[in-house]
């Protein structure tokens, strides 16, 4: 979820969506300031699905999300990348749907259907007419209580995440590296493996892994389902209801989550984590990443963060553009600074890649003098705050213009907070954030704290067992 | 099966009376003599607009490749009043996202944000496009870094693979060139050049505006008409091309693009379309989705879901105003290239045949069908059909009545532009990926081998 609280920044401006009722409230210059309360349904199922529905009559046309709160920090060593190969299996059939049959009646439909997987949660999601309403629903229960998991689709969907690890992290200058600097980040904490898997653990992964994997965490206390769009919300309680309600919350599940989401589990391991990591890529010039030890989302700490991250980063403007690629003598082709806050921790990092002809080692030293000298009093004013701010909102507005947008907006929160509301609390502290918190996070983060260097590029020597 | 009918039948009628309810929204303004679209649309107080220059990178000085783009995509390097600075920090503050797309035929300049910042955001604009000087020291440091992202694009093998496709199959037409140039192109841009394709956008080129949001944003009508200056009939150049490409061969071309260590070959399957090969539309778009479009296409659930050899498979055939391509764009692991090209080409012939999958062209004609009402979703991208349609020559309507014209498109109708479009033997296949790969692909054929470097 790197920066993803920018869409959060509901404090101005007026959204007119169906599902969302426009609220004004006076400020001190006069001016009518409204705010936005989404309109939600909620029910909680007596076997613990959440579900949230938004109505929409715009079009004829809704977006269904189910998060599964199972990621790659729930996989145990030897088996990472179970949770995605697993997203891919839950395309392969189902007991009324066998294999082929449940994405050619998603697309005959009209729609379309997609996951996606990451250290928190897996997510799946569907749009389509909503005509289709109750089939879907079907659908989507039928793959929680009778997943195939032929093993001959297993083999080939094997090959297919090999070809997905290829495409996006092996052949990747900026893949690689970014997997690099997670493991390195989060050495000995559940966020140190690889959500797309090693090697190693892909092959060995076989159909009673998957099975074991999915009977423990595709249970209804572990899913929130949103649907938004042109449905009625009393009717689309009662397809769930019928659809899902006999599956039984499981209370192993419930055990096994206190130990996984133990708080220590997650705390870095060591306070100092500098360090100068090369790898070898086909970059002609240098990539790099520079990470430090960030906070968890939802603590205040951390949505300052993310509008440090921008203040610094985020476009032309941006301090770092302007001292380090739009400067006298540029060092950087691009630069970028991001905050990526996960359940349970999370890590700050600057990224870029040099300029031609500029030296690596002394781009590093510099790097750290430009850090640790006047950036956090240069960077963070008055303006340059009050601007990402103004950036969050367009970008808040963007994401609910469709109905795939809202339902996500909506399941992430209710997913990463237990409650879809905290959208509200987040408003409130985005609104409140000075100039000086800022500053004091810069200071705390990036001028007290220490930092991962990383950079790949093809004069680099590979590293011994690579791959 | 019944029941699945009617449902469908139920959601376009219901698409179809959106659709009318929207066509009614689109306003066509005059603003002396400066023609605008207007998507009315009050649901979000935001605005997107394009603007629509009916010239391209076609009209780039045969020395200075590349010049369009830069001129446009330089508008905040400095003007003479404010530096690069304090332009891009002026619209950053109102969150406004702004910038060009140019094509060989027509450019746009695109730009979205709050409609109650759109005054002083038009303002700089308009500035920006009256007065921008392009100062040296900012343009070499942005053709520095163009060079150096060029250089770079060996780290992105999908980019670079479509890149070179796009020249090679393209060879001999007046599109096989990239619109921003190549790095012997970016050196020989300068100020001066730039100012000129700057001003001939501002005062030759005919223009359009289509803009979506509420009616509070029709007030930059001021701002367009005075400070960008314009108005008026006398900037009315548009860009017209006839070309037609003969092909005469007998097999595929195939091009191995040799980047050094990588483990996965992209490949791209293609070629040239004449104007009248695309003029089928709702065919040609049934094609596409047959072929290449969503999981269940054919080249999916042959590549992916029965083979296991790719992660995804796409396939296009579509047009400008004047020319047309096809494309299928896969990657695999450089043991699979060889088997993957001998699939496609089974599945291409087997089109060219005239065997069309029932179960996969019923699929692809419903998703059509039923995702239409997905367009109009988001202002936005109906604003961008609406240039396409514009652009091409073809009337709204017709993007309204999609759902009639598709029903009427049959398997025969789609095999028959299949064979034609996606003829093995017309294609041009490149593959970028180790050099080790020349062995294997020369069981297909002749294999010329070149340096990804070429295409830079």
């Amino acid at each position: 979820m790197v920066r993803s609280y920018h869409l959060l920044l509901l404090i101005i401006g007026l959204i007119v969506f169906s599902c969302a009722q426009v609220e004004k409230k006076p400020t001190l210059d006069g001016e009518e300031r409204p705010t936005i309360k989404l309109e939600v349904k909620k029910w909680e199922l007596s076997n613990g699905i959440r579900l949230l529905v938004l109505e929409n009559q715009t079009l004829p046309i809704m977006s269904y999300y189910t998060f599964y709160e199972v990621g790659g920090r729930h996989e145990s060593p030897g088996t990472t990348g179970a949770t995605h190969f697993l997203e891919h299996m839950m395309f392969r059939g189902s007991k009324n749907y066998p294999p082929e049959v449940f994405d050619s009646t998603i697309e005959k439909f009209g729609g379309s259907t997609n996951a996606y997987t990451n250290f928190d949660m897996t997510v799946y999601y569907e749009s389509l007419p909503s005509a289709h309403l109750e089939e879907m629903i079907e659908m989507e229960a039928d793959r929680v209580r009778g997943l195939l998991l032929v093993p001959e689709l297993v083999e080939k969907e094997r090959q297919v995440v090999f070809e997905e690890r290829k495409m996006r992290y092996e052949n990747s200058p900026d893949g690689k590296l970014y997997l690099r600097m997670m493991q390195e980040v989060f050495k000995g904490t559940p966020y140190g493996g690889s959500v797309i898997g090693e090697v190693k653990d892909l092959e060995a992964l076989t159909p009673d892994n998957l099975r074991a994997f999915h009977d423990r965490f595709y249970v209804p206390n572990n899913m929130v389902i949103v649907i938004a769009g042109d449905v009625d919300a009393d009717e689309v309680y009662s397809l769930v209801k019928s659809n899902f309600g006999d599956l039984s919350e499981s209370s192993e599940l419930v055990d096994f989550k206190k130990q996984t989401d133990a708080r220590s589990r997650y705390e870095f391991k060591s306070k100092k984590i500098a360090d100068d990591i090369k790898l070898n890529g086909t970059s002609p010039t240098p990539l790099f990443m520079y990470a430090f030890q960030g906070l968890p989302v939802g603590e205040r700490a951390s949505y300052v963060m993310d509008i440090l991250s921008s203040v610094l980063g985020d476009g032309e403007s941006s301090w770092l553009n302007q001292s380090l690629v739009k400067g006298r003598r540029a060092q950087l082709s691009s630069v970028y600074a991001a905050n990526y806050t996960l359940q349970h921790n999370g890590v700050f990092f600057f990224g870029g890649e040099l300029a031609r002809g500029q030296n690596l080692s002394k781009f590093k030293s510099g790097l750290q003098n430009l850090i640790k000298g006047k950036m956090c009093e240069d960077a963070i004013t008055e303006r340059t705050v009050q601007k990402t701010k103004n950036q969050y909102l367009i970008s808040f507005f963007q994401s609910l213009k469709t109905n795939a947008g809202a339902a996500h907006f909506v399941g992430l929160r209710e997913s990463l907070f237990g409650d879809y509301q905290e959208y509200k609390k987040e408003v409130e502290i985005y609104e409140s954030i000075t100039t000086d918190e800022v500053k004091k996070a810069c200071y705390e983060v990036l001028i007290n704290g220490e930092g991962i260097f990383l950079s790949i590029w093809d004069k680099h020597k590979e590293e011994k067992g690579s791959r | 099966m019944k029941f699945l009918s009617t449902l469908i039948f139920a959601s376009i009628l219901s698409t179809s009376l959106v659709a009318k309810e929207l066509a009614s929204k689109v306003h066509k303004l005059n603003w002396e003599g400066l023609e605008v679209v207007w998507v009315e649309d009050d649901r979000f107080p935001t605005y997107d607009l394009s603007v629509y220059f009916a010239d391209g990178a076609l009209s780039d000085n045969p020395n200075r490749k590349g010049e369009s783009q830069a001129a446009l995509g330089l508008l905040t390097t400095g003007t003479n009043r404010y530096k690069q600075k304090e332009l891009v920090d002026h619209l950053e503050f109102f969150g406004v996202s702004h910038g060009p797309y140019v094509t060989h035929e027509y450019s746009l300049y695109n730009v979205s944000g709050l409609v109650k910042d759109s005054i002083p955001t038009f303002k700089r604009l308009c500035h920006m496009f009256a007065d921008t000087t392009y100062p040296k020291r900012e343009v070499d440091r942005e053709i520095k870094r163009a060079k150096d992202a060029l250089t770079n694009m060996v780290s992105d093998p999908g980019s670079l693979a479509s890149r070179a496709f796009r020249e090679l199959s393209l060879a001999g037409t007046p599109y096989a060139y990239p619109v921003e140039g190549k790095l012997r192109d970016l050196s020989r841009l300068s100020s001066a050049h730039l100012k000129d394709k700057l001003e001939y956008f501002n005062k030759n080129v005919a223009k359009r505006v289509y803009v979506t949001g509420p009616k509070q944003i029709l007030k930059i009508k001021e701002i367009l008409n005075n400070e960008c200056g314009w108005k008026g009939k006398e900037a009315n150049f548009k860009r017209e091309i006839t070309f037609s490409k003969e092909f005469s061969s007998k097999a595929p071309e195939i091009f191995l693009v040799a980047v050094p260590g990588s483990n996965q070959a992209q490949v791209r399957i293609g070629r040239f379309l004449s104007e009248e090969l695309v003029q089928p539309r709702e065919a040609v778009e049934l094609l596409s989705t047959y072929l290449g479009g969503g999981f269940t296409s054919l080249l999916m659930r042959e590549l992916r879901s029965s083979r296991g050899l790719v992660y995804s498979a796409g396939a296009f055939a579509a047009g400008q105003k004047s020319y047309g391509r096809a494309a299928i764009q896969t990657s695999t692991k450089n043991e699979s290239a060889a088997t993957l090209l001998g699939v496609v080409r089974d599945l291409l012939l087997e089109l060219k045949e005239g065997k069309v999958r029932d179960n996969i062209f019923a699929v692809s004609k419903g998703r059509l069908m039923g995702s239409y009402p997905f367009r109009f979703e988001k202002s936005s991208d109906f604003l961008q059909q609406l240039i396409y349609l514009d652009h091409v020559g073809v009337k709204y309507q017709r993007f309204l009545d999609f759902p009639d014209y598709l029903s009427k498109v049959d398997q025969a109708e789609m095999a028959k532009w299949g064979g034609q479009i996606f003829d093995w033997n017309k294609q041009t296949i490149v593959i970028l990926g180790d050099k080790s790969l020349a062995k294997q692909l020369s069981e297909l054929g002749k294999v010329t081998v070149v340096g990804y470097k070429d295409f830079l």
